[in-house]
């Protein structure tokens, strides 16, 4: 698989690469902020094509990264290719009325699985890094960060607490 | 509040483009021969309800300038030389067929040789905006044609202004001329060098700063070069140029509200001013018309048979280059005479509608021309291979 990115004068960013069975997605950045891919399969002449928001980008990226989306929880995997394939994960989760009333030191989150809570948004407000002594609400959505099986333990361990 | 009063017929004017940019926008048209109908209709030509003031006409010359601007900021000479062969290859093609039919026609239709040469180079140029516009709402970004669509325009553009620095020169001694250009565009690639840490820092601020710094620098330039007496169209280009060595991408940002504004403003007054009274005949734009599409067409083929062995090609080149635009109607607002004027704004707002439906439905031409030869082509290789 080879990717060349190129610079198209007044039009944007193209990437383009060629999957190991021959057939070519290419990806257009364009300046007016909509995403075009393009799939041409090979032997095919004509190209399908989509155009997308940014946000709809970003899901098209997340699914296409393996992870899953449901409703109201969505998660990100993010790869550093230059730090030996670091891979963490991000996921969202709605806390649930079992858990309600206790801290983040009480459900013991970072000793049972490894995971952090990065974030909590209440009423539309956001908690970036809440303190161990943070105490959950029903309704909370909460960001944690971990690998995935770090993340598939917070939800066995925690999240049916 | 009088100033407000006093642009009335401004007021109106944008009223109008606004309703005509909200339909065309919606049925995907070019909204460009819109404004310019528009300013005809509401000008001294048509119902006389908006008349050209000083007002309207320093936010038209914004217009062009920011237009300008933009032609410099997209100037990227040293990209060209990666695909050199192919850029020259069409670029020289589309110039010599187009400007050459163009100043033969409009010659022999009874224009001076110089009118002939203005309309010759309007006629030359495609519109860079719609050609891209195009391509993006066609999907039709992954053709091969695409690239070769898109550094023509670059090609187009650097052609247009060689084009302008003659046409400004004038009478003047070139080589004096040249030398003042120069002078101009160094001392600005000197000053975007030095002070690009200062630029870039200043338009990473989120407050309005940025803005205030491209609007100033834009208007002070034009501002200076018309007071040292040389061209300020040049000098604005070259400006883009320079600061495109730092962050060509926030300026864009940054100028990009001025230039939609203006350049409207611009459009819709050049309509207004429009004398259809001057002594062209309707023959005379039809035939002009007929030959502007017909002349990319030859151009379009001829560079799809260079580049791919494809005339199929260069039909999709052509249907995406049949417009004419911004640059033509710049030509024809800087340096034409009312007839060269009246005839470059109807063969842009024909070509512009002509290219905009050949683009969307290029996929007849092509089936109907270059088509029926790659189908002949490979059914017989299968059969001769079973």
């Amino acid at each position: 698989m080879a990717l060349r990115s190129l610079n198209l004068p007044g039009v944007g960013t193209k990437y383009e690469f060629e999957t190991d069975k021959g057939d070519t997605v290419a990806i257009f950045f364009t300046k007016a902020g909509t995403i075009q891919m393009y799939t041409l399969q090979k032997g095919c002449h004509t190209p399908s094509a989509a155009e997308m928001t940014p946000v709809e980008a970003r899901r098209l990226g997340n699914i296409l990264t393996g992870a899953i989306i449901e409703a109201d929880q969505e998660s990100v995997e993010i790869a550093f290719s230059a730090l030996a394939d670091l891979r963490v994960t991000i996921h969202s989760y709605i806390i649930p009325r079992a858990i309600a009333g206790k801290t983040i030191e009480d459900l013991g989150i970072r000793a049972k699985t490894g995971t952090t809570v990065i974030a909590v948004s209440r009423n539309d407000k956001n908690i970036i890094n809440p303190p161990p002594s943070f105490v959950f609400e029903t309704g909370d959505a909460v960001l944690v960060i971990g690998e995935s099986d770090q993340l598939r333990l917070f939800e066995r361990e925690i999240m049916v607490d | 509040m009088d100033g407000i009063l006093a642009a009335q017929g401004l007021i109106i004017a944008l009223f109008v483009c606004l309703v005509l940019a909200l339909v065309t926008k919606y049925l995907s048209i070019p909204a460009i021969p819109f404004y310019i109908i528009a300013g005809v209709v509401l000008g001294k030509a048509g119902l006389g309800l908006v008349a050209s003031d000083p007002i309207s006409s320093f936010f038209s010359e914004l217009g062009l300038i920011f237009l300008l601007f933009f032609v410099g900021l997209g100037l990227k000479i040293d990209k060209i030389s990666e695909n050199q062969r192919e850029v020259l290859a069409s670029g020289i093609i589309d110039l010599n067929v187009n400007m050459l039919i163009g100043f033969v026609a409009a010659y022999l239709l009874g224009f001076s040789l110089i009118e002939a040469l203005i309309v010759a180079a309007a006629f030359y140029s495609s519109s860079t905006a719609l050609a891209v516009t195009s391509l993006i709402e066609n999907r039709k970004l992954m053709m091969r044609e695409a690239g070769t669509i898109i550094w023509l325009m670059v090609f187009e553009d650097l052609v247009l202004i060689v084009i302008l620095a003659l046409l400004s020169a004038g009478n003047e001694n070139l080589l004096l001329f040249a030398v003042e250009i120069l002078a101009g565009l160094g001392i600005m690639y000197v000053l975007a060098h030095y002070g690009k840490e200062f630029l870039v820092s200043l338009l990473e601020r989120d407050d309005e700063l940025p803005i205030l710094f491209t609007f100033v620098s834009v208007l002070a330039t034009a501002g200076a070069a018309l007071f040292l007496g040389i061209p300020d169209t040049l000098m604005v280009i070259a400006l883009g140029a320079a600061i495109a060595t730092t962050d060509p991408d926030a300026f864009e940002q940054h100028a990009r509200p001025f230039k939609d504004v203006f350049l409207v403003i611009f459009f819709v007054f050049f309509g207004v001013t429009i004398n259809l009274s001057g002594n062209v005949s309707m023959g005379v734009m039809a035939i002009i018309c007929l030959l502007a599409v017909a002349s990319k067409l030859i151009s379009g083929v001829l560079t799809g048979i260079a580049l791919y062995g494809s005339a199929a090609s260069g039909i999709e080149i052509w249907t995406n280059t049949i417009a004419r635009g911004e640059f033509s109607i710049a030509l024809a607002a800087l340096y034409g005479s009312p007839p060269v004027a009246v005839t470059i704004a109807v063969m842009v707002i024909v070509t512009s509608l002509v290219g905009s439906f050949a683009a969307k439905y290029s996929g007849v031409f092509t089936h109907g021309f270059g088509g029926g030869n790659r189908h002949r082509g490979p059914p017989r290789r299968v059969r001769a291979g079973h």
